[in-house]
C-alpha cells in the first residue's frame, strides 16, 4: 500500500459514517447501498490528490458523495413508485411494532425519502449540524438562499411527518 | 416537528453501522467504477478494439484474394473502419470531460447536462454523416461490381432511380429514428433528472 492510499483510508475511516449517510439517505435497498458506498469511495480516491485543502475535508467529501449519488450514479434496480413508498410506509409499524426507537428512524428516513433530491441533501447536512455556510458552499447557493429553502423544506417535513401520524 | 427534534432520531441510525475495516476499504480502491462515465467508456473501448479486430480481419482476408471488386470492397471496410476509430477516440474525449465530480452540486449539475447534451449531439451528428456514407458506399461497391457502364444504364431507368430515391429515404427515417429511440433509452431520463435538479437550484425560492 502506498503512502497516498494509507493517508485516504485513514481518512475515510474517520468518515465513513458520512458516506454511509448519504447512502441511506439516496438508497433503499442494501445491496445498491453497498454498492453506491462503494462508488463513493472510488471517486473520492480519484479526486483525493486534487483536493488542496481550500474547503474543511468534510465539505469535499459531502460534495463528491452527493454528486455521486445524485448525477453519477445510475441505479441498478428499479425506480420506487409512489404506490411501493406508502407501503413501504405502512410496512414500517408492522415490522418495528415493538422498537419504537427504530420505527421512529425508519419513519423519519421514509419521509425524507419524499423529498426531491437537492432538498435531501440539505435536510441531511442540516441533521448532521453543517453550517449554513458549508451546506451553501457544498449546494452551490447563497447562505440566504439556503435559510430560505430550508424554511421551506422544515414545513414540508412537517406535513409529512404530521399526515404520517395521523395515519 | 422541527429539525432540532429530528436530530435525535436521526442519530440512532448511525447506532447500527458497521463501520467498514482497512482492508475492505483498501480492497474498494481497486474495484471498477460503476458509475455512468465509467460504464460507457468501457463500451467505447470495447467498441473500438472490435473495430480494430474486425478491420484487421477483412483486411488478412482481403490480401488473399485475387484483383477484383470484391478485394477492392474489402479493403475498403478496413480503411473506413480506421478512420471512424477517430469518433470514437473524440467520444472517449467527450466523456472524459464528465469525469470530474469536485464541484459543487449547482455547477456540477449544470457541466454534466452541458456535456451529456454535447456528447449526444455528436452522437446523433456523426450517425447521420454516417448512414448516408455507408449508403453511398453501397451503391459505389455496386458500380464496381456491375462495372461502370452497366450501372449508368441500371441507374437511367426511372423506376431503378424511384426505388433507390425511396429506399434512401426510408433507411435514413429508419436510422435516425433508431438512434434517437437508442439514445433516448440510454441517457434520456438521466438529462432529465439531472435538468430537473438545475431547473430545482436555479429557482431563486
Amino acid at each position: 500500500m502506498t503512502g497516498d492510499e494509507k493517508k485516504f483510508i485513514k481518512l475515510i475511516n474517520e468518515h465513513q459514517g458520512l458516506i454511509h449517510k448519504v447512502c441511506i439517505m439516496y438508497e433503499g435497498d442494501r445491496d445498491v447501498r453497498n454498492d453506491l458506498f462503494q462508488e463513493i469511495v472510488l471517486q473520492l480516491w480519484r479526486s483525493f490528490n486534487s483536493f488542496r485543502g481550500e474547503s474543511k475535508i468534510t465539505t469535499w467529501m459531502y460534495r463528491i458523495a452527493l454528486n455521486t449519488a445524485i448525477s453519477g450514479y445510475r441505479k441498478q434496480t428499479r425506480n420506487i413508485k409512489t404506490e411501493d413508498l406508502n407501503e413501504m410506509h405502512f410496512n414500517i409499524s408492522e415490522q418495528y411494532g415493538g422498537d419504537e426507537e427504530e420505527e421512529n428512524v425508519q419513519k423519519l428516513q421514509w419521509a425524507i425519502r419524499q423529498l426531491s433530491d437537492i432538498e435531501r441533501a440539505m435536510v441531511m447536512m442540516a441533521l448532521e449540524e453543517i453550517s449554513y455556510d458549508e451546506i451553501a458552499e457544498t449546494i452551490g447557493i447563497t447562505q440566504n438562499n439556503v435559510r430560505v429553502r430550508m424554511n421551506r423544506i422544515r414545513e414540508k417535513l412537517r406535513r409529512i411527518m404530521s399526515a404520517q401520524h395521523g395515519n | 416537528m422541527e429539525i432540532e427534534d429530528l436530530k435525535d432520531i436521526w442519530k440512532k441510525q448511525s447506532e447500527g453501522f458497521k463501520p467498514k475495516d482497512e482492508t475492505e476499504l483498501a480492497a474498494m480502491l481497486k474495484v471498477r467504477s460503476r458509475s455512468i462515465v465509467a460504464r460507457l467508456k468501457r463500451n467505447v473501448w470495447l467498441e473500438l478494439v472490435f473495430t480494430f479486430l474486425g478491420a484487421f480481419a477483412l483486411l488478412s482476408y482481403a490480401l488473399t484474394l485475387p484483383e477484383g471488386s470484391l478485394k477492392w470492397t474489402s479493403i475498403s471496410i478496413p480503411v473506413l473502419f480506421a478512420i471512424y476509430s477517430l469518433y470514437y477516440v473524440k467520444k472517449l474525449r467527450l466523456l472524459n470531460r464528465f469525469e470530474s465530480a469536485n464541484d459543487n452540486l449547482k455547477a456540477n449539475l449544470r457541466r454534466l447536462t452541458l456535456d451529456l447534451k454535447g456528447y449526444l449531439k455528436f452522437y446523433r451528428r456523426s450517425y447521420s454523416f454516417l448512414y448516408p456514407g455507408y449508403f453511398f458506399l453501397l451503391l459505389l461497391f455496386t458500380a464496381i461490381e456491375h462495372g461502370a457502364a452497366g450501372f449508368v444504364d441500371k441507374m437511367a431507368r426511372p423506376e431503378i432511380l424511384i426505388t433507390l430515391l425511396l429506399g434512401a429515404g426510408l433507411f435514413f427515417i429508419i436510422s435516425t429514428w433508431l438512434t434517437t429511440w437508442y439514445l433516448k433509452k440510454l441517457f434520456g431520463n438521466h438529462l432529465e433528472k439531472l435538468e430537473g435538479l438545475l431547473r430545482e437550484l436555479e429557482s431563486e425560492r
